[in-house]
């Protein structure tokens, strides 16, 4: 399934991902189309929430497509956050 | 997490051609603006850098307030709170050579110290409602313009069609209630040290309650994946990673906000504080004129600073007019060199009617209080003044109604 948001501005863009995943409960797989960057922070981390792994294409110039994928298994989220911090440091990023 | 866990590899797009030419013309216009005037020039490059710094890590003072109610989420908010506690040191270590001794009730110069009074809520929350209804603030909608956001452009008439009306009825609001309000220089009244110590531990007070308030809501969160990053040999590979790192993937967020801060301390001690929409106060006047409907002689305005609804006396080649021109030169000149410059229409017509009417709150309410989240806010708090803690305040409870009327637009 896709959902195109491309030409919305924050707070549509995560809003209606939130919404469409919210109307389809369970979904396995989504793709959302944006050209909004601030969207690329947004949308993981609200659909982190509903239990979804993200992952980001760069389709060009001021657009990207987001694929959320439901995550197998419950999910710790303390375990799930040290090793994130953890590929984090390895890749010299420093979060925040 | 956010910009460093989502992994946007190297700039797709970009065109380094059309960048290298922005480039170009950014310091030919700085070298004829500082050949009319050094200071021109000067405030050009503050504007470039300031567009830069915002497009680079899409620092939203809109988001900071709106996600803090719609997400729970605080990250932008804490960013420009660690942006105000660097911009603040600066501010207050320049204060003491303008005005050595506080308690004799000289003001320094132009610091943004503005009378605080019921008008400072009404504008912030007029504020605060208007830039989240539009999607961005003043200097939000200047950057998203030079990103290529169309409905930027209707946010931007709205935000003049606010000043405007704000200097209709200004006389109104300084007859009845702004000249019997006190401007209040904290220094004055706590002394240098005092005054310092208050707005710091009121700034980390504000960061403890915003973290709190995120923890109330913890997520599970979980990994976006990511790439690591090879290991650099040599000159090329290091500035090869250095391009990446400044524009391959957005800034953090706090690093744009501390990046503001030290910018903001840089144009005061060279003349006077950011602040952004004092020459749009000044434009939205001249059209006003243009079609007939001159702006009455404003009262008052020479006990103010900052952004006054007729900014630098109407100069059209002026210091703000070449920090907001710089603003969007730079935010475009970062956008295409990151490849990230697009024109983007709103696909739904009632979008631009929301940029507009947001745009109108947005004006009126920072033609009150004689700025914006820069100028009566991010300028101000630093100015070690009272009233950009109260705009901040109503700023928020603007911003959260705002949020509520969002939904229903969606």
């Amino acid at each position: 399934m896709e959902l195109d948001v491309r030409g919305e501005i924050c707070p549509y863009p995560m809003l209606k991902t939130v919404e469409f995943l919210k109307q389809h409960p369970g979904i396995a797989a989504l793709t959302v189309l944006t050209d909004h960057s601030p969207a690329l922070a947004t949308i993981p981390w609200e659909a982190a929430k509903l239990g979804y792994e993200a992952e980001i294409e760069t389709l060009g110039p001021a657009e990207w497509r987001i694929r959320l994928r439901k995550a197998a298994g419950a999910v710790d989220p303390r375990a799930v956050l040290s090793r994130l911090a953890h590929t984090l440091a390895q890749a010299g990023e420093g979060g925040v | 997490m956010a910009q460093g866990a989502t992994a946007v590899a190297a700039p797709v797009g970009a065109r380094p051609v059309v960048g290298l030419a922005l480039v170009g013309g950014v310091l030919l216009v700085a070298l004829l603006a500082g050949g009319v005037d050094g200071h021109l020039g000067v405030f050009w490059l503050l504007g470039v850098a300031f567009g830069v710094i915002l497009q680079r890590s899409r620092l939203c003072f809109a988001s900071a307030f709106r996600d803090l109610f719609l997400l729970g989420e605080g990250r932008a908010l804490r960013a420009v709170l660690a942006g105000l506690a660097v911009a603040t040191a600066g501010f207050w270590l320049f204060q003491q050579r303008l005005v050595p001794d506080p308690g004799l009730g000289d003001l320094p110069g132009r610091a943004h110290v503005f009378p605080v009074g019921l008008h400072t809520l009404v504008a912030g929350l007029l504020f605060g409602f208007g830039m989240v209804l539009a999607g961005g603030c003043v200097s939000g909608t200047l950057y998203r313009l030079g990103e290529g956001y169309i409905g930027s452009w209707a946010a931007l008439g709205g935000i003049l069609v606010g000043l405007f009306a704000a200097g209709r009825t200004w006389n109104w609001w300084w007859q009845v209630h702004i000249s019997q309000t006190p401007l209040i220089w904290l220094p004055r009244w706590l002394g240098f040290g005092g005054a310092l110590l208050l707005t710091l531990a009121g700034l980390a007070g504000v960061y403890l309650l915003v973290l709190w308030w995120e923890a109330r809501g913890a997520p599970p969160l979980l990994p976006v994946r990511t790439t690591l990053t090879p290991p650099a040999f040599g000159v090329r590979d290091h500035l090869a990673r250095l391009w990446g790192l400044l524009f391959g993937r957005g800034w953090p967020i706090t690093s744009g906000a501390i990046a503001l801060g030290v910018l903001n301390v840089f144009a005061y001690v060279f003349d006077h504080p950011l602040g952004v929409t004092g020459e749009l106060a000044t434009w939205s006047a001249r059209l006003g004129t243009a079609l007939g409907w001159p702006l009455p002689p404003l009262q008052g305005l020479d006990r103010l600073a900052g952004c006054n609804l007729v900014a630098e006396g109407g100069a059209l080649l002026s210091d703000s007019f070449f920090l907001d021109a710089g603003l969007v030169v730079g935010a475009l000149t970062a956008a295409v060199l990151a490849g990230e410059f697009r024109l983007r229409w709103p696909r739904q017509a009632r979008r631009y009617l929301q940029s507009v009417a947001g745009g109108v709150c947005m004006g009126y309410g920072a033609g009150l209080a004689t700025g914006c989240t820069i100028g009566a806010f991010f300028s101000a708090i630093p100015s070690l003044s009272l009233s950009g803690w109260v705009f901040g305040l109503a700023l928020a409870g603007g911003a959260f109604l705002g949020g509520r009327v969002l939904r229903w637009l969606a």
